[in-house]
């Protein structure tokens, strides 16, 4: 391949990468801020932020809104409080019956949280744990754990036991090894389960409706009765609400990640 | 706990007759066929455009940073990729009003149903667009480890661009492959929110059709929900088994490589 032709090539494949995968948000963001886009426009004429008002007028949004980030932030905190010794675990030692328990640990993402959900109901009501942001927390570690504990798995495989003797070998104890060079060297990990977990417990809708049994109003119990309303610009405004969470959650973790990291570089 | 009343009997009806009576449901089997319909196109297509969009990327690109683009849509819910959906594929969505103005259609109507339509072409839609970033999350790393030596082996014996392919990446890429279907596949059969925000009435999916059994009044229909959701899980129990092999076998075949060098 000559050397023109590829660099056609890169940029046919990026725009076209583009094309897929980041415009329909685009879209959606402009159909959020225009006026009167209709049918059989195909781009807007004016633009209005009138959507965003009745988004943020609703006073059950920021109720919800904050208990989505509740729920979501205590579920990653719990995820790596969890995960993180049995990904441990499970990369560094060979144990009798590993296999079956490493594909036990897969179970919860292939088995639908439905029927999970619907098992578990009856034993969460005599816990008491129903209609309550702890039981709705709980239930959120089911689709959320499978996947952190792979993600900081796999990071713990890739990092090579020699940083760890290195560290202990240099008079550090486990601690110390454990907070000055394996979070270090994991931080690619630790950034994509923090956003993974993040956006899956945002994404649930069944599980909190079951559990939290209508009382806990998280904001996908509110998107989905707004989805058959007719106002487009107010669903498109809260749809961009749902992808800039994500994105905000991912910028506030970088920025933690960088001065828990600068603080430790420190001499 | 959803096994145990599934199976339960009233006087002297056979031990299985929840799961009987769901066999001569008709609405029954008419959300299996449209789930599993689903769940396997959208899976296909997903694994076929990720695999090569992977090989294209990587073949293309030295630097992977290309992937974060690719990984956009993992941030997205699903709920809003459906309304992405709807918003692009809708009578009165956006390709529409673009195909208006080329002058191809006259009235909203003359477009071709595709979200809340009983084909599940929307939910298709969504779940490819949704999973593609997985499949190439999952492949990438695959590929950026194989040696591409074997390659230039087989292109000096006279392979062609399949030849290749079968030969130097098939084997490695394979068992993960396969991994990424089933796990796609039993997640698409059991996910609730995108066909009840794009689905039709009837047939329903499966997960909306057992949330309706299981919440409606009368609770006549639970423990057929409760069947449908044993089967499913039972599934999903094999899917995992056939993972565990398959995986473990592939394990076995890369630790002999490794020892070989």
């Amino acid at each position: 391949m000559t050397r023109k032709r590829k660099l056609w090539m890169r940029l046919t494949m990026l725009s076209l990468f583009m094309l897929i995968f980041v415009a329909p948000v685009i879209l959606m963001f402009l159909k959020s801020v225009s006026f009167g886009w209709s049918w059989p426009d195909w781009r807007p004429t004016q633009f209005d932020l009138r959507g965003w008002r009745v988004v943020f007028g609703d006073p059950r949004i920021f109720s919800s809104l904050w208990n989505t980030i509740l729920i979501a932030g205590v579920v990653v905190m719990l995820n790596f409080i969890i995960a993180t010794p049995a990904a441990y675990a499970l990369s560094r030692f060979h144990f009798r019956g590993k296999a079956i328990i490493e594909s036990l640990l897969m179970l919860p993402i292939l088995i639908p949280v439905l029927a999970i959900a619907m098992g578990l109901h009856l034993t969460m009501i005599r816990l008491g744990l129903t209609d309550q942001v702890l039981g709705v927390i709980f239930i959120h570690l089911l689709p959320t754990l499978p996947y952190a504990i792979r993600v900081l798995k796999s990071g713990f495989d890739r990092l090579k036991n020699e940083w760890e003797e290195q560290g202990a070998v240099l008079g550090a104890n486990s601690q110390t090894v454990f907070w000055t060079v394996m979070v270090p060297l994991m931080t690619p990990s630790i950034r994509s389960t923090a956003v993974l977990v993040f956006v899956i417990s945002l994404s649930q809708y069944v599980l909190t409706a079951i559990i939290g049994g209508g009382t806990v109003s998280t904001l996908p119990m509110i998107y989905y009765p707004f989805f058959t309303s007719a106002d487009e610009a107010v669903i498109a405004s809260f749809s961009v609400l749902f992808a800039l969470l994500p994105i905000m959650f991912l910028i506030l973790f970088e920025i933690t990640l960088r001065v828990y990291l600068r603080v430790i570089k420190r001499p | 706990m959803a096994a145990s009343d599934s199976f339960a009997t009233e006087g002297n009806q056979p031990f299985f007759h929840f799961y009987l009576e769901l066999w001569r449901n008709d609405t029954f089997l008419s959300a299996l066929r449209v789930s599993v319909w689903v769940a396997f196109i959208s899976t296909t297509m997903a694994l076929i455009i990720g695999l090569f969009l992977t090989r294209a990327m990587f073949r293309l690109f030295k630097r992977d940073d290309w992937k974060f683009i690719a990984w956009f849509p993992m941030l997205i819910p699903h709920f809003v990729a459906a309304y992405i959906c709807f918003l692009l594929f809708a009578p009165s969505g956006w390709f529409s009003s673009v195909v208006f103005q080329i002058g191809w259609l006259e009235t909203m109507s003359q477009f071709p149903v595709f979200v809340n339509d009983p084909m599940y072409l929307g939910v298709i839609l969504t779940y490819v667009w949704k999973e593609i970033p997985f499949v190439i999350l999952m492949l990438l790393p695959v590929y950026q480890e194989m040696d591409l030596r074997y390659e230039d082996v087989s292109k000096t014996l006279g392979g062609n661009r399949w030849t290749v392919f079968k030969t130097v990446e098939l084997p490695w890429i394979w068992p993960i492959s396969l991994e990424v279907f089933l796990i796609l596949f039993v997640f698409v059969l059991g996910a609730f929110e995108v066909p009840a925000l794009l689905g039709v009435t009837f047939p329903k999916m499966i997960p909306v059709l057992a949330y309706d059994w299981f919440y409606q009044a009368g609770w006549v229909n639970r423990p057929l929900a409760q069947a449908m959701m044993v089967i499913l899980s039972l599934l999903a129990i094999v899917a995992a088994a056939l993972i565990l092999t398959f995986s473990q076998r592939w394990r076995y075949k890369w630790a002999s490589r490794r020892d070989d060098s």
